[in-house]
């Protein structure tokens, strides 16, 4: 018996997909924003702040990188309301226990991006009479923002990824969507393919968007070449030794 | 006339290593002097206590009679500055280091304007116009578009000494400035250096480079195990080492 393909059965269900592609891109978005305000402010504490205030943050860390997206989700979702009596609406609950995983991720990325700043470039500054604000605005952030973005990139693409395990709680996504179609139509090979596709578009988008940031903000862009031609540059340069332009 | 760096008993110490061990030294208005002394001897932790990259444990350091991180009271006690206030007397005292320090996102005429843009708040124009002006003393006006890692260590020293300039201090520190150069390049950011004792700043530079202080400096200072252990007029002090400490220096220098 030979298998028959059944792409129809997809392409007269996609408005369902259509929809949980809005419900993962919103997941999404407000994940990478809380993460990244979640990451930003755990790395200046870790960075700066006294080590009482920062060990509860390295606990975090560690917790969140160290266990299953899935659990960190379930667990959030179920058992903060139980023990803390706070009722929270699906959407919000999920954000926060992705954006805590994403910002624990995030966290690392950054201070390492911090402390990856050259101390004689922050010397130089504060020999020439800048105060620590103009210090961080104009030597560290500008250094670090820029070398930060693949990795920031990383999480991101991550980020996408991990909403669908939102499905489990019944978040009308992406991958739920699916899953109610191949429920139907017990189609699971031709629907899993689609909905790949569609989460690696968004993934590589996302991808693009980076690397159209790095572009933006490289300060050795002398050449000004444009982007479609800095963009070979990139995906050529895994294979160099030393990367294109950049430092 | 006030000295324009007097130092007073100067101490500083990392964890139980005491580096400097109560430095007193006076250095004039136009003064140049070289601090010599072996790796580790503290000549690099003085010059960074003057300016307070490392804050002293114990002693003050004045710059034309302004105690550099302290308030004066008007009881006349010193409170420790604030950092608005280190950042405007760090603004007058120009520090030149041994690995350059440029900002590798600016160019040889960003790095110069930078400073001047944001802790002297100059307009545009008028900082350009100085950076300009600076990077053509140390003649490296065709270089003024490039970024730093296109320049050899001696350019971008002499770019950091331009950078150093515009902000006219009152005082220069150099932290062996041709240390991290090739031997080739050396030469280039001394002509620098040597025209800008010429015109008379008051610099203080910790330096290997014996020539150019035997014929550039006015004083020469010996610092070993983080005490002053001789000091004179340069020519004497090469001609006619008192101590055997120094003695032994600069014959091992000059080998």
């Amino acid at each position: 018996m030979e298998f028959e393909f059944r792409f129809d059965i997809v392409w007269n269900n996609f408005p369902l997909l259509l929809e949980g592609i809005q419900t993962t891109i919103l997941l999404s978005l407000l994940t990478m924003a809380l993460g990244t305000v979640i990451g930003l402010f755990v790395a200046i504490v870790r960075l700066r702040a006294r080590k009482i205030f920062a060990l509860p943050l390295i606990i975090y860390v560690e917790v969140f990188r160290g266990t299953p997206g899935l659990i960190q989700i379930v667990w959030i979702y179920y058992c903060l309301p139980i023990l803390t009596g706070l009722q929270l609406d699906a959407l919000t609950s999920l954000v926060i226990a992705m954006a805590l995983n994403v910002g624990s991720y995030l966290s690392e990325v950054f201070r390492a991006g911090i402390q990856g700043v050259d101390k004689g470039h922050i010397e130089a500054a504060a020999a020439l009479g800048f105060k620590p604000g103009q210090i961080t605005r104009r030597v560290v952030v500008p250094q670090a923002a820029y070398r930060m973005i693949p990795a920031i990139g990383n999480v991101f693409v991550s980020a996408i990824k991990l909403s669908s395990l939102c499905s489990v709680l019944g978040m009308a996504e992406l991958m739920y969507q699916g899953q109610i179609i191949i429920a139907n139509f017990f189609r699971p090979i031709e629907v899993f393919t689609v909905v790949a596709v569609i989460y690696l578009i968004m993934a590589y988008t996302t991808s693009l968007f980076m690397m159209y940031l790095e572009y933006k903000l490289a300060w050795v862009n002398r050449e000004k070449v444009p982007f479609w031609q800095r963009f070979k540059q990139i995906s050529q340069s895994a294979f160099q030794i030393k990367p294109q332009g950049g430092l | 006339m006030t000295a324009a760096v007097n130092i007073k008993n100067l101490h500083k110490s990392f964890g139980n290593l005491e580096v400097l061990k109560g430095i007193d030294l006076e250095v004039a208005q136009g003064e140049v002097v070289c601090i010599l002394g072996p790796s580790g001897s503290g000549k690099s932790t003085l010059l960074r206590c003057i300016n307070q990259l490392n804050s002293p444990a114990q002693g003050t350091v004045y710059i034309n009679g302004d105690p550099i991180g302290f308030e004066p009271l008007e009881n006349g006690d010193l409170k420790k500055a604030n950092q608005t206030i280190l950042a405007r007397q760090r603004s007058r005292i120009g520090y030149v280091f041994q690995q350059f320090n440029l900002w590798p996102h600016r160019t040889v005429v960003g790095n110069v304007v930078e400073a001047l843009r944001i802790v002297k708040k100059m307009n545009k124009a008028n900082a350009e116009k100085i950076a300009i002006e600076r990077i053509t003393e140390v003649g490296l006006l065709d270089w003024k578009d490039e970024y730093p890692d296109t320049l050899s260590g001696g350019q971008q020293q002499r770019v950091a000494i331009a950078r150093m300039l515009a902000m006219e201090p009152e005082v220069m520190l150099f932290d062996e400035p041709t240390s991290a150069l090739d031997p080739e390049r050396v030469g280039e950011v001394i002509e620098v250096m040597k025209e800008l004792a010429e015109k008379g700043h008051t610099m203080i530079l910790a330096t290997h480079e014996l020539n150019f202080a035997r014929d550039t400096a006015d004083r020469a200072i010996f610092i070993d195990e983080g005490v002053i252990v001789e000091q004179a007029p340069a020519q004497e002090f090469f001609n006619a080492p008192k101590s055997e400490r120094l003695r032994s220096f600069l014959k091992r220098m000059s080998m």
